[in-house]
């Protein structure tokens, strides 16, 4: 008999033995590894939701932004990036129509308002901006007409809305076209229901939920007339960098450096997608916790178990067993112990990303199982070697001896 | 092929008492000898025995195996040495309950480092066979008599085809019958099989059956 598989056998039939015991001992890995697994599956379809966001937006865009968390080479997530935010005006977006290498430029003023319509209210994000920004964001019609460029300057009180909230508020998107809305106490006439972009639900933006204005009607519940942000799309992907240089340029005429952003998607793709993960890991490393006290779990059965077993130990060693066979025995023992715990850990967080697909991308990628795999193992190894050891080092004498 | 001088071997039972099991023990074992050691309960007939059977390590004092000090040797060295030097056979059978008897029989081939010159499965089968057992080669000992259980501990010990077998009390927890043939049967080992035989007992027609007899009393040989 080869005796590697004569140690793992044996090893499992004395596992096998205490079914019972074995399965509540490896419950603290199980849920350990559940946690951890699930909380990486949790992050990556997070993370996935995140770019699908970000490629919806449009394609060459740059964005402006106050405050320099999304500027190359910034301070990132940190001190003073949003605290003392400026905001753009008027002249800002007249500075930056100079701009050659910008096709169009989409400024934008968000609040969150309550919108009341035939009785019912509900809060949205009321997004002051100029008709481009259907285009540029890739948002189609539904029901209904965007609002134009001449409602701007007129100041038409006039919205488009996202399917969402119109369905909130009419109970069907197209019975929501001609209606009133009151916004702020403006009453708005809704002129049309965009087509529904998905997303929104996991405290990521709802972009069905948005109402669009034109921004100049924005202005007269906004008495400081600024925007939020700019959108601008390059005349072509080559020219992007030009543009965020040309338009860094202009604004720093003005601003101080760390005031403002210009950043292409990708970049605040980067830094959105960085704060997520540094968040990820901090969850991750929460539900190793519980993994540590599964090793602790199994270190004390392993315990328990070598002193069951002294006179066997004895036994062995008389036969002519090595230290090391010993060792090799228990910790084989611990290791299949920690590792089917690892396995049925991972079962159960497939059986549970499965139901969450229903509602959340999240997967689970080959690094998280392998991860699950290798850690489960080392746990085994890390908390089995002490009881693993103390076996090993009894003395033949005294364990055959042991009643 | 064995030889003991001066061996002491004492227990610290606490601070200012020290029990000297064993004192100023000198035995020699020659090649192809059945010797037995008698003595009353408690005298350090075990005690001897598992210092010979390298067991246990003497507190002062010295032992050779075929004229090599195994002092000298690590836990490794000696283990290995136990391993395939020598069989045991003891009072309380000493088998493992959960593994079957073919697989208790070839427990000691496991931890052998040496190249086997035979298959420890077919020479397991082809011992427990002679000792009548071939039908219970996949029982759990505990299923098994007393007699039965030590016929499987003698088979155990024969399967590294050691040079020395000891004895412990083997038929101290039998019925005289199947102490009778479990006798026979470890006579026959030194008889036809010429191998070293120590038996140690506390029964004088156990002890009657070897050639030499060693006396021992409060950890003293008496000569
Ligand atoms: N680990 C130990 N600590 C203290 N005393 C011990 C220890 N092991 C053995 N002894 C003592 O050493 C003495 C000899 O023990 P040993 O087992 O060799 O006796 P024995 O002659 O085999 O007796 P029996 O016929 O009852 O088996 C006994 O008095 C025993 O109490
Ligand atoms: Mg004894």
């Amino acid at each position: 008999m080869n005796y590697f598989i004569f140690i793992i056998t044996s090893a499992y039939v004395d596992l096998m033995r205490n079914k019972a015991r074995t399965f509540l001992t490896t419950l603290g890995i199980v849920i350990g590894v559940a946690s951890v697994v699930l909380l990486q599956a949790f992050g990556l379809g997070l993370k996935a939701y995140i770019k699908g966001q970000f490629d919806s937006l449009g394609t060459n865009l740059v964005f402006i932004l106050p405050g320099n968390m999304f500027r190359a080479g910034g301070s990132g997530f940190g001190a003073g990036s949003m605290g003392s935010a400026i905001s753009f005006d008027e002249k800002d977006l007249n500075s930056l129509k100079r701009a050659s290498d910008a096709e169009i430029i989409v400024p934008s003023t968000m609040k969150s308002s309550k919108i009341e319509a035939l009785g019912k209210s509900e809060y949205a994000t009321i997004y002051g901006t100029s008709e481009e920004i259907f285009p540029t964001r890739n948002l189609e019609i539904d029901k209904g007409t965007f609002f134009l460029k001449s409602d701007i300057n007129k100041r038409t009180k006039v919205a488009v809305m996202g399917p969402k909230i119109a369905e909130k508020l009419f109970g069907q998107a197209e019975f929501a076209v001609d209606q009133k809305i009151s916004i702020d106490k403006i009453t708005f006439k809704v002129v049309g229901v965009l087509k529904s972009k998905g997303g929104g639900g996991f405290g990521g933006p709802d972009f069905d939920s948005y109402v669009y204005i034109p921004y100049k009607t924005a202005f007269l519940v906004n008495n400081k007339k600024s925007f939020s942000s700019f959108v601008i799309k390059a005349i072509s992907s080559e020219r992007i960098t030009d543009l965020k240089n040309e338009t860094d340029k202009i604004l720093l005429k003005r601003y101080k450096e760390e005031d403002f952003s210009v950043a292409e998607s990708k970049e605040i793709l980067n830094t959105v997608e960085s704060i997520f993960s540094m968040l990820n890991m901090v969850l991750v490393a929460i539900g190793g916790v519980s993994l540590v006290v599964g090793g602790i779990g199994i270190m004390n059965i392993m315990y328990v178990s070598v002193t069951e077993r002294i006179r066997e130990i004895g036994i062995r060693r008389a036969m002519g067993a090595l230290e090391k066979d010993i060792l090799l025995q228990f910790l084989s023992e611990s290791v299949l112990l920690s590792l089917l715990g690892g396995v049925l850990g991972l079962l159960l967080s497939f059986l549970i990303v499965l139901i969450l697909r229903i509602f959340f991308p999240a997967y689970i990628d080959l690094s998280s199982m392998l991860m699950a795999i290798f850690v489960s193992s080392a746990i085994g190894v890390g908390f089995g070697v002490f009881p693993a050891r103390s076996a090993a080092k009894l003395l033949p004498i005294e364990a055959i001896r042991y009643e | 092929m064995i030889k003991i001088s001066h061996v002491n071997k004492e227990y610290v039972l606490d601070a200012d008492n020290i029990f000297h099991a064993l004192t100023d023990i000198n035995v020699e074992i020659k090649d192809k000898e059945f010797v037995s050691i008698i003595g009353q309960s408690g005298s350090g007939k075990s005690t001897l025995m598992h210092i010979i059977g390298l067991l246990d390590r003497p507190t002062t004092g010295k032992v050779t195996v075929n004229d090599q000090d195994v002092s000298k040797l690590n836990d490794d060295e000696i283990s290995l040495l136990r391993n395939d030097f020598v069989g045991f056979i003891f009072q309380q059978f000493n088998l493992i309950n959960k593994l079957t008897v073919i697989e208790n029989v070839m427990l000691p081939s496991i931890y052998s480092r040496k190249k086997l010159t035979f298959d420890p499965q077919q020479k397991a089968f082809e011992l427990l066979k002679r000792f009548g057992l071939e039908t219970k080669i996949k029982s759990y000992p505990n299923k098994l008599s007393g007699g039965q259980q030590q016929r499987v501990a003698i088979a155990r010990a024969l399967i590294m085809s050691p040079k020395l077998i000891l004895a412990d009390e083997p038929t101290g927890n039998l019925d005289s019958k199947s102490g009778e043939i479990v006798l026979s049967l470890i006579r026959d080992l030194n008889h036809k099989e010429k191998i070293t035989v120590i038996i140690v007992t506390h029964d004088m027609n156990v002890a009657k059956q070897a050639s030499r007899i060693i006396r021992i009393k409060d950890g003293k040989i008496e000569k």
